[in-house]
């Protein structure tokens, strides 16, 4: 597990990716049924297709935002905080498709005793059809300084500038 | 005819609130595999409770955002495949969170997206709370006809009201 620090970051480095896939209507059950998510719209083709008119059964929004949060709780490493993140579930992704999610540093602060990035984030398929654009904003320890504290209070940061 | 689903009704949702309400059981390690497992991601922080012990999670966690997921159906509560014979019954309820049902008559729903904050992570074995409120319902026209947008706010804490995380969900029916 890599140990991130401040000093390592610079604006519009790209992050390390998270790959997911191909998924397949064996993983949106499983996610169904691990979440008790009854929506028909992920099981049921026929209801999917005719009564929603949708192109196929959807991989679940709710499992998509775990790929996106692990991208950042990776890229964060255990002396860091993912304190916010955030997304809009604008494109539909279906069985076969091969999802990355990518991130890229927005902009960098130093705040009290510790770094805070934001990133531009999201998550595309096989074809590059982007579908999930968002923000997230990550805490890091700087070199040879304290781990970010946790519980995460966002207090440690002090004032914004 | 533009058809305005805002109606005064709908509007008075807005601000409605109930909270905090207590998970149907604690978190659970059979519930968190399952959910790590789900979502493929393997930290130790999930699974390894040797390494955990000695982290700064002090034990097993689940993941960020399962506070939101960890609403199990309680026995006493309705069965929701109870009207899976319902050829128009999506599987979901309009009353987002227990709060009041969102009376649009638009037959389809989709997840529109979420907005985190995060303070520490669920352990295992603690007590999930929510409190909820309707941030907002507003309508928009997009080219396949009116979708009606649903934000509701939520409020995840353990106990002695320590923060776990704080959710903005869009839902969209249209």
């Amino acid at each position: 597990m890599h140990d991130i620090c401040f000093e390592d970051v610079s604006v519009g480095q790209d992050i390390p990716t998270v790959v997911k896939g191909p998924m397949s209507t064996a993983h949106i059950m499983r996610w169904s049924a691990a979440m008790e998510n009854w929506h028909r719209i992920h099981y049921d083709w026929k209801f999917a297709t005719e009564h929603d008119k949708l192109p196929d059964v959807m991989i679940n929004g709710s499992w998509k935002q775990h790929v996106l949060i692990q991208l950042l709780t990776d890229y964060a490493g255990e002396r860091g905080w993912l304190w916010k993140i955030g997304f809009q579930f604008r494109g539909m992704n279906v069985p076969g498709d091969l999802l990355t999610a990518w991130g890229q540093v927005a902009a960098t602060e130093l705040r009290g005793d510790y770094g805070v990035v934001r990133l531009n984030i999201g998550l595309r398929n096989d074809k590059a059809a982007e579908g999930t654009p968002g923000t997230a904003t990550v805490v890091l320890p700087r070199r040879g300084g304290p781990a970010v504290p946790y519980p995460f209070d966002p207090a440690c940061l002090g004032p914004a500038a | 005819m533009r058809v305005n689903y805002i109606t005064d009704d709908v509007k008075a949702m807005i601000g409605a609130h109930n909270g905090p309400i207590l998970a149907y059981h604690p978190v659970e390690a059979s519930e968190v595999r399952r959910f790590f497992q789900a979502i493929m991601d393997p930290a130790p922080r999930y699974w390894d409770e040797a390494w955990a012990k000695t982290s700064r999670y002090g034990g097993l966690v689940a993941p960020p955002a399962f506070p939101p997921l960890a609403f199990r159906r309680a026995p006493t509560d309705p069965d929701p495949l109870g009207h899976m014979e319902e050829p128009d019954f999506d599987g979901m309820v309009r009353s987002f969170r227990g709060l009041p049902a969102v009376q649009v008559p638009l037959p389809r729903l989709l997840n529109g997206g979420y907005e985190y904050e995060f303070f520490r992570y669920a352990r295992v074995g603690e007590r999930i709370y929510r409190s909820s409120t309707y941030l907002d319902i507003y309508q928009r026209d997009g080219r396949s006809g009116p979708m009606v947008f649903v934000i509701v706010a939520d409020m995840f804490t353990t106990d002695d009201n320590v923060p776990l995380i704080t959710a903005t969900t869009t839902t969209i029916l249209r």
